[in-house]
């Protein structure tokens, strides 16, 4: 321990340094008194914090608190006040809260102005569960909107499924296979005029399709659960093409004067409406209906222009909706547009009475051809001969094309610009009909009058609208081999034509007499023939005929004929003289007369063989079925040896 | 298949498939929106209740959207076979050649038919015309 060391001891600086003189000197500053390091620390104070944030800060550490400390010094030092003065502002402040909290209280304990009620603190307890409530609400009514909507979908579909509801779309898809449909903005519209095939009539045929209410599906349904299935689909025709329509046509005798016949030809009797027009029809049936009706109005349309333009020897007339034409004198030819569109139902009783005193009735031939001919020029319109041109107008026909390299001249063209209007055709048409029907009936009766040479008439089965051909087949009964007259009538359209068996050609007028005359004199001319034609296959003689013989009363038409024949030993002779007004009248003479009687002038016997006088036989009274026949027998007679 | 459409045909099938996005959008959208109205995550000024009323009405309103989006949707499918129908001119023209067909053989069976029933008759009628004119009774 003798060794020991000095060691210095000393106390750490406490007190912060002030000064360090040039000497190294330092000059501490004079530690803070009790009350001053108070007032410093009371400085610190921060009152507006509360407790727990108090410690808070506290437990941070304590550099915080330095570094704070630090920055709080220098107000404490800066501000030049007293070291108590923030202190004493936070008392201050604190004493007038105070003040206000104790008048406050002695407000509210007088209860006249002010009262304290406890607050409700259950609040935020129930919170969570209203809300869930409340969600739980809001989707079941989410969901409730989604099921209805999800609901009327399914209900739709297993509707059409299990009542087998038609489909709209199907039945659209048909409609469009067999008809010309489109969509305007909204809404689908269809055509069903002729346009595409070639028509150029300028009424619009538009029609429009909606979807049937499918309330009226169900309800047609169980209306009629066995018939077939009403469509989904609803066409809608414009008026003037609704109901029924057809032309008329009518070949009458000509009316008194022409207000008569306008009457009676107004009352055409209308068509009835449609089968079940009360029902809704289907759409295919009713759009061809209003097509028809379409058709007939472009039909009656050109009729109507077309009588007005030609120029016929007697006008045709246009009135109303009829068009009145002469076809032949006398006869006319009545075409009217009948349109029953189902509003102006005049009742149909009084038409039909009407209707049926009138005799002629309508012609469904005629009426089909007037379509034909309008469906031709259609047809017509559309398919225009080859070679089209590649440039250049189509629609000249061939001959007008070939008018240009054959260096056709103005006569020629005008010729080809000739065209038959589908009136004059349809009058040709009605004038072959009534000249046919006149024929027959010349020929029908002629075969009723005339009994002893049979009249047979083939009617030709191949003919056209405006010629037919008849053949006429004149013989007897049981002669038909020996002799047989065949003649041939073209029947056209205002004359007749007729082929004789020796090759002449006639041409007749529409006048029925003159056919008559032309029969008549057939017959005559075949007995004479037959006549002849018997006697040589009797082995008798022809010694003289005439067709044409001059002699006895003028006829009134035709000329009377005769033939003489001679026995085969030449002992008799048979005179048949034939006038058509008169009939046929037989003589006989005999050669060794009877009654020859020796006379002054004629002495010799020899005489008796030159042939006594003519006797008529009477041939209604002879035996045999029919003229030859008996001419047959009356030679067979004579020829045989007294 | 994309041929040269004109203008307005292909404005109209673009339109076609925009109605399809924007209905299905709709769905998803609206659908999403109720599940987020669901889960309440947003707070807000006003009062619960009043919050709570309104979460209904939203949701309602959405789900009445996305039905509106669905019919919006078979109203489109029916447009595009509307559109379709009208439109398909080789399947219309199938059906008309096939139509042209079946009548042309139609025609041609009753040509026939009405030729063998003219010769019937004509040869019937020429037999009835030789027993009518030769027979006494006219």
């Amino acid at each position: 321990m003798a060794n020991s060391v000095n060691i210095s001891v000393e106390a750490p600086i406490e007190n912060q340094i002030q000064e360090i003189t040039y000497d190294g000197q330092e000059i501490y500053q004079a530690p803070l008194s009790m009350s001053e390091n108070l007032a410093r620390l009371a400085q610190k104070i921060d009152f507006s914090k509360t407790e727990d944030e108090f410690c808070n800060i506290k437990k941070e550490g304590e550099s915080s608190l330095d570094v704070k400390s630090e920055e709080d010094k220098e107000p404490g030092y800066q501000s030049s006040l007293w070291p108590w003065d923030s202190v004493r502002n936070k008392l201050r402040n604190a004493l007038t809260e105070v003040c206000v909290l104790a008048d406050v209280l002695s407000i509210a304990k007088e209860k006249r102005y002010m009262v304290l009620d406890p607050i409700q603190a259950e609040q935020i307890e129930s919170r969570p569960m209203v809300q869930v409530y409340g969600r739980k609400k809001a989707l079941s009514a989410a969901g409730a909107v989604l099921l209805n909507g999800v609901e009327r979908l399914r209900a739709s579909e297993t509707m059409r499924m299990t009542r087998n509801m038609p489909d709209f779309h199907i039945d659209l898809l048909r409609l469009r296979q067999n008809w010309r449909l489109k969509k305007v903005s909204n809404t689908i519209v269809g055509d069903l005029s002729y346009r595409t095939a070639g028509s150029k009539f300028s009424q619009t045929g538009v029609f429009e399709v909606t979807k049937a209410p499918e309330e009226q599906i169900a309800q047609a349904m169980s209306m009629n659960a066995t018939g077939p299935a009403p469509s989904a689909l609803r066409v809608t025709v414009p008026p003037e093409l609704q109901g029924v329509a057809f032309i008329s046509v009518l070949c009458q005798k000509e009316q008194e004067d022409v207000v008569t016949a306008t009457l009676s030809s107004s009352a055409l009797n209308c068509p009835g409406t449609l089968p079940g027009e009360g029902a809704e029809l289907h759409w295919q049936q009713k759009l061809e209906a209003a097509q028809n009706v379409l058709f007939c109005k472009e039909l009656f349309a050109r009729l109507a222009a077309e009588a007005v333009q030609l120029d016929a020897s007697i006008p045709h007339m246009v009135v109303g909706n009829q068009i009145m034409a002469t076809v032949l004198p006398g006869i006319q030819l009545l075409i009217g547009l009948c349109h029953n569109n189902g509003q102006n139902n005049n009742n149909p009783e009084g038409v039909k009475s009407e209707g049926s005193g009138n005799k002629s009735e309508h012609d469904h031939v005629l009426e089909h051809s007037l379509h034909q001919l309008l469906r031709a020029v259609h047809h017509s319109n559309t398919h225009h001969p080859f070679p089209h041109p590649a440039s250049g107008p189509l629609g000249p026909s061939k001959r007008r094309s070939l008018a240009g390299p054959m260096a056709a001249d103005r006569y020629e063209l005008l010729e080809m610009s000739k065209e038959q209007s589908l009136l004059e055709q349809i009058i040709q048409q009605a004038q072959h009909f009534f000249m046919r029907r006149r024929s027959e009936y010349v020929l029908d009766t002629i075969a009723k009058e005339v009994k002893d040479p049979l009249i047979v008439s083939h009617w030709n089965a191949l003919n056209s609208p405006t010629q037919s051909c008849v053949k006429i087949n004149i013989m007897a009964y049981g002669y038909d081999a020996v002799c047989r007259t065949s003649l041939v009538v073209h029947v056209g359209e205002k004359t007749l034509k007729c082929i004789c068996r020796d090759g002449k050609v006639r041409h007749l007028s529409y006048e029925l007499q003159e056919l008559r005359d032309l029969i008549y004199c057939q017959i005559y001319q075949h007995q004479m023939t037959a006549v002849q034609a018997v006697g040589r296959c009797m082995g008798w003689q022809l010694l003289a005929s005439s067709s044409h013989l001059g002699s006895g009363p003028v006829e009134p038409l035709g000329n009377a004929s005769s033939c003489l024949l001679a026995s085969p030993n030449g002992d008799r002779m048979i005179a048949i003289r034939c006038e058509p007004s008169v009939g046929i009248q037989v003589f006989i003479a005999q050669s060794p007369r009877k009654d020859f009687f020796v006379s002054e002038l004629v002495q010799d016997k020899k005489w008796e063989n030159l042939g006594g006088a003519f006797k008529e036989v009477k041939l209604e009274k002879m035996e045999g079925k029919n003229f030859l026949n008996k001419m047959e027998l009356l030679m067979a007679c004579l020829s045989s040896p007294l | 298949m994309h041929r040269n459409l004109p203008q307005n045909k292909e404005a109209l099938l673009k339109s076609y498939t925009t109605r399809l996005k924007e209905d299905v959008k709709s769905m998803l959208e609206n659908f999403e929106e109720i599940i987020k109205l669901a889960k309440g995550e947003n707070d807000s000024q006003l009062n619960r209740m009043t919050q709570i009323e309104q979460d209904t009405f939203e949701m309602q309103v959405r789900a009445a959207n996305i039905v509106r989006a669905g019919e919006s949707l078979m109203k489109l499918v029916s447009d595009i076979k509307q559109y379709l129908i009208l439109n398909d001119f080789p399947s219309v023209n199938e059906a008309i050649t096939q139509n042209s067909k079946l009548f042309r053989t139609k025609q041609q069976e009753c040509d026939q038919k009405l030729m063998s029933l003219r010769d019937d008759i004509a040869a019937d009628l020429y037999d009835l015309e030789d027993e009518y004119f030769t027979s006494i009774y006219k």
